[in-house]
């Protein structure tokens, strides 16, 4: 194709991740464009086909994780978001990105909370992709790897029921394959029921090259297996 | 309206007798000495005048120790051993011309030393590297979370401040803590904290700094000892990355100077001038407002604010606020050209700071430019972009003079030329060589003591701590803290990409506290060798490598504690001359020594030595985790059998051992051919002998799980925990043996193989143990405490 599609990167004080996944972007095939929240405009989502929260410390979240973000996106943008995604646009939101999706209500309720060691934890984690319709998924295969770092990432749900519903209903994307934090059914990611918006906690922008990993043998796939959810998804916008 | 308040007094100065002068010092809390005060005296008689309240503070924070590092630039009657010798300023002397010698050499890669904020070097042909180390000892023993917290985020405005912006890509953290399995009644003073509670206080402060800003924490180390019970020390360092085209910076007459970042308070009041005395019980209550309170976030707007501003060339100068706050921020800018403030424009926390506050207040988060004045709307709107205030706090003028006004009233007017010209001070220092023991041999099993060494503090895995910091922000950490098959086996050095560069830059960094008990001229040695060979094995050119010293030491008026300092300093300067390494920049930190019950405990003269280097390609990063089965072992360098300073010794209760030669000119030609023989990719991995001796070495390596190991040359055991300087284990691949041995000839000598057979690390007729249960040892060693 001609035009290479375009993803829009929101920055609030605080996200530290931009950089690294408009690189990922790009490396794929993505025209990356990174904002400022106090800049951002509903026309920046004119011709956008992808939407990116990334990951950081929005707003320092002292308070609660995102919350701020999700107050000043709800200021300066209104129901924008929201109608972006009606309209057929794609959403990603990794880590802090992730738990900004959830407070705007765009994934399944719940919420991401303190990990049950009540540490931050920076470390490599094994990965489920539990569906097979996730747009940013389908390149990926069953099982893989990326590098997790965050202290909010436990999540629940009113229910616990609910997570069981989640995994039953393919809203569940991804789940750890081992206990890392203590989230009803070990789930590391959400989808939405149109399946168009996709949050994580893993970090997939840190694990584009294969060098990136930690073993200095690693030769599983031809790129990091981050590099596969950005092309995913690229696939999906350009197809 | 209230009636308007005097936000300054002045201070009569000149009628005073000497008593009186340093009276005065001490009610102030201006750690100014008699000499100083009465030099002070002179500057007004001269001026006619009676100085104000805030002129006095400036030149306390200016001729503090902690700014102004008067102890490294006085003149030292030292004596070794009975042999009397001059050493005419220890900066001067043992790091200043070691640099200028390398840099004649070295033109086109040393970039800058010692005047900006951090020292550059050339990374490629657009880019430099920087690196910034600081210690942050006094607010981190009095409230450990805040004072490790702004002990980081000061180091990174350092490197934010740099040139005319560096932008900050990695951060490592160094701390000296007593034992966490202290015992309460083992600690004689009152109000004193626990080693665990300063601790994970530290390690959570810098935690929640480095990872709010989005810069990856990558390399570090903790020692432990007793007499750093009372003062921990905390070193934070940051390396940055820069277009060698905005290293260059200048203030012109005419430029605005414009505050960015956080609001001024009255937190980190005499901050510069507290961290000049010693500790003491009545610090714990009465200095907490020396210490600073730290906002990441208003940090990281100012941050990606001043990288924006840098790219669209809006900036002509730039520090930041550190020690001494605005008064040392815009001295500094100001010393040349001169030029007038306006202390009403800085925006406040909080109101009714009187002028001093408003001038010498620590508060974080805050940085200094100078600007054209043209291009004052568009930092505005920069800054209404970021979220962050930009405030127009005054010019420069061209006059010499720093003039200071509030509310109208001039509060400060001071001739910049007279302000940095504090008076030198003379001391004397000695060292004498204590009497060594040379039949030292280790008791017991070798696995008997094995198992106590891979479990002592000293050597137990960093994991705990390591995963409480982001090292994976930014994408960029290729060389990791924990590498190996299963990720959490320990490395020699970090490494990191650059963007849009294809060099990678190596961090390392070296401290040896114990040796420097008994040998400090041999720690200033092993020390630098100890970070060079880090840096080689991480891949990196050891033609290019650029070193930065920080030193930590208890009282300097104790002759024997001073001498040590500048034993320290000779050794280092030598090492670095040799390895052609230069010094780009450090720190020194004096009097953490504290009164306790049983009388002053001062902490070990402590010298860190941190390091960059530039890595061409990075096929020669191969870490120093075992790779495969069917490799050979090799150890190039030869093992002694001195014990000092080793941790075998140490848990063996051994005192009065002699520590190992280190010696330069065979290691650094050891280093050439490891460097090479990367570079050829002979090198599966690579692991120096360092803490816990050849024995845990292998071990380490072979912590990646990926293959067993057998050992079948002889060593004993006193050459298995020795921890002599240079020596490196080598895994080569099985074809290349010939190779590697050729170039290496008789420096280097096989010692085993890595086999598929079995788990086990076997070592003939001596080991033979599960690595599982070694591994199992060695990484939960932390666990329990933290």
């Amino acid at each position: 194709m001609a035009t290479r599609p375009n993803a829009l990167l929101l920055k609030f004080p605080g996200t530290n991740a931009d950089e690294e996944t408009a690189r990922a972007l790009r490396e794929v095939g993505f025209e990356a464009r990174t904002v400022p929240i106090t800049r951002v405009t509903v026309e920046d989502f004119a011709d956008t086909q992808l939407g990116v929260l990334s990951g950081g410390f929005s707003y320092g979240d002292y308070v609660m994780a995102a919350r701020f973000a999700e107050l000043e996106i709800e200021r300066r943008l209104g129901d924008t978001l929201t109608t972006f995604h009606d309209n057929g646009g794609h959403l990603l939101g990794i880590c802090n990105g992730f738990q900004i999706l959830m407070r705007l209500g765009l994934l399944p309720a719940g919420s991401l909370i303190d990990n049950v060691s009540e540490r931050f934890v920076c470390k490599w984690v094994p990965l489920e992709k539990k569906v097979t319709d996730s747009p940013f998924l389908h390149t990926l295969p069953e099982g893989f790897e990326l590098p997790i770092a965050h202290g909010e990432g436990r999540l629940v749900t009113k229910e616990p029921a609910d997570a069981e519903t989640y995994m039953k209903d393919g809203l569940a994307a991804l789940t750890y394959g081992e206990d890392v934090n203590g989230s009803y059914q070990q789930i590391a990611g959400l989808q939405d029921t149109q399946r168009r918006v996709l949050g994580l906690m893993p970090h997939p922008e840190r694990f584009i090259y294969r060098e990136q990993h930690y073993d200095r043998d690693w030769q599983q796939a031809e790129h990091g297996w981050g590099y596969y959810l950005f092309q995913s998804i690229y696939q999906t916008v350009t197809a | 309206m209230s009636p308007p308040k005097q936000t300054y007094r002045h201070i009569e100065v000149r009628s005073l007798d000497g008593d009186a002068l340093e009276h005065l010092s001490c009610d102030m809390k201006l750690s100014l000495s008699r000499e100083d005060m009465v030099e002070v005296q002179k500057y007004f008689n001269d001026a006619d005048r009676e100085p104000t309240d805030v002129e006095l503070e400036v030149i306390a924070q200016t001729w503090s120790e902690h700014c102004k590092h008067r102890i490294f630039g006085a003149l030292i009657q030292h004596e070794l051993d009975g042999a009397k010798e001059t050493v005419d300023g220890i900066f001067k002397t043992h790091i200043k011309e070691v640099t200028e010698a390398i840099w004649k050499d070295k033109p086109d890669f040393i970039l800058g030393a010692f005047v900006d904020n951090a020292g550059f070097v050339r990374l490629d042909d657009n880019v430099a590297v920087c690196l910034k180390v600081e210690t942050h000892n006094h607010p981190s023993a009095i409230e450990p979370y805040a004072g490790a917290n702004t002990g980081l985020g000061g180091v990174i405005r350092d490197i934010i401040g740099a040139g005319k912006g560096a932008k900050p890509v990695a951060s490592l953290d160094v701390f000296c803590f007593g034992s966490p399995d202290t015992k309460s009644e083992d600690i004689k003073a009152d109000d004193v904290l626990h080693p665990l509670g300063i601790m994970r206080g530290v390690v959570r402060g810098v935690r929640d700094y480095g990872n709010r800003m989005g810069i990856p924490t990558v390399s570090g180390a903790i020692q432990f000892d007793p007499a750093y019970i009372y003062n921990p020390l905390v070193f934070c360092g940051t390396a940055g990355t820069i277009p060698i085209g905005d290293i260059e910076k200048e203030v012109l007459s005419g430029h605005k100077i414009v505050a960015v970042g956080g609001r001024t308070g009255k937190d980190g009041l005499h901050g510069a001038t507290f961290s000049s005395a010693s500790l003491t019980t009545d610090s714990h209550e009465e200095d907490q407002q020396a210490v600073q309170i730290g906002n990441p976030i208003e940090e990281k707007k100012a941050c990606d604010f001043v990288l924006e501003a840098r790219d669209r060339g809006l900036i002509g100068f730039i520090t930041d606020c550190g020690a001494g706050g605005f008064s040392s921020a815009a001295g500094e800018m100001l010393s040349v050209t001169g030029g007038e403030l306006y202390l009403e424009n800085a925006p406040l926390k909080e109101p009714g700071l009187v002028s001093w506050e408003i001038f010498l207040s620590e508060s974080q988060e805050r940085m200094v430019l100078a600007v054209d004045e043209k291009h004052l709307p568009e930092l505005q709107e920069l800054a209404e972009t970021y979220e962050t205030e930009a405030v127009l706090l005054g010019h420069a003028d061209g006059s010499g003079i720093l003039k200071v006004w509030h509310d109208g009233e001039l509060v400060v007017e001071l001739d910049c030329s007279k302000l940095h010209e504090a008076p030198r001070q003379t001391r004397n220092s000695k060292w004498t060589t204590p009497t060594f023991r040379d039949d030292v041999s280790l008791e017991g099993s070798t696995g008997d003591l094995f198992h106590k060494v891979l479990g002592d503090f000293a050597v137990v895995s960093r994991e705990p701590i390591i995963r409480e910091y982001d090292h994976e922000v930014q994408g960029n950490t290729f060389l990791k803290p924990l590498g190996g098959a299963t990720g959490d086996a320990p490395q020699d050095g970090s490494v990191i990409h650059i963007d849009g560069s294809k060099p990678m830059m190596s961090m390392a960094l070296s401290l040896l506290p114990e040796w420097g008990k008994t040998a400090p001229y041999e720690m200033g040695l092993a020390c630098v060798d100890e970070c060079v060979r880090q840096l080689v094995i991480c891949g990196a050119d050891p033609k290019r490598l650029a070193l930065l010293d920080n030193f930590c030491m208890g009282n300097p008026d104790d002759e024997t504690e001073l001498g040590c300092l500048v034993e320290t300093t000779k050794g280092m300067a030598e090492a670095a001359t040799f390895y052609q390494a230069p010094f780009v920049s450090g720190k020194d930190s004096f009097y953490n020594y504290f009164e306790t019950e049983d009388g002053p405990v001062s902490v070990p003269v402590t010298l860190l030595i941190s390091g960059l280097g530039i890595i061409d390609d990075r096929k020669q990063v191969v870490g120093s985790s075992l790779r495969h089965d069917g490799s050979a072992l090799f150890l190039i360098g030869k093992m002694s059998t001195e014990l000092g300073g080793s941790v075998a010794a140490r848990v063996s209760g051994i005192t009065d051992a002699r520590v190992p030669k280190c010696d330069l000119a065979a290691n650094l030609a050891r280093y050439e051919n490891l460097y090479s023989a990367l570079q050829k990719g002979h090198v599966a991995s690579a692991h120096d002998v360092s803490e816990g001796g050849l024995i845990t070495t292998i071990a380490e390596m072979a912590f990646s799980m990926k293959a067993g190991v057998e050992i079948d040359a002889f060593f004993s055991k006193e050459q298995l925990f020795a921890e002599t300087p240079g020596c490196i284990v080598v895994e080569v691949e099985s074809t290349e043996v010939d190779d590697f041995q050729a170039l290496f000839g008789d420096d280097a000598q096989q010692i085993g193989k890595t086999t598929s057979a079995h788990k086990k690390l076997v070592i003939a007729d001596q080991i033979e143990e599960d690595l599982t249960s070694l591994k199992e040892r060695w990484q939960h060693g932390l666990t329990p405490y933290y």
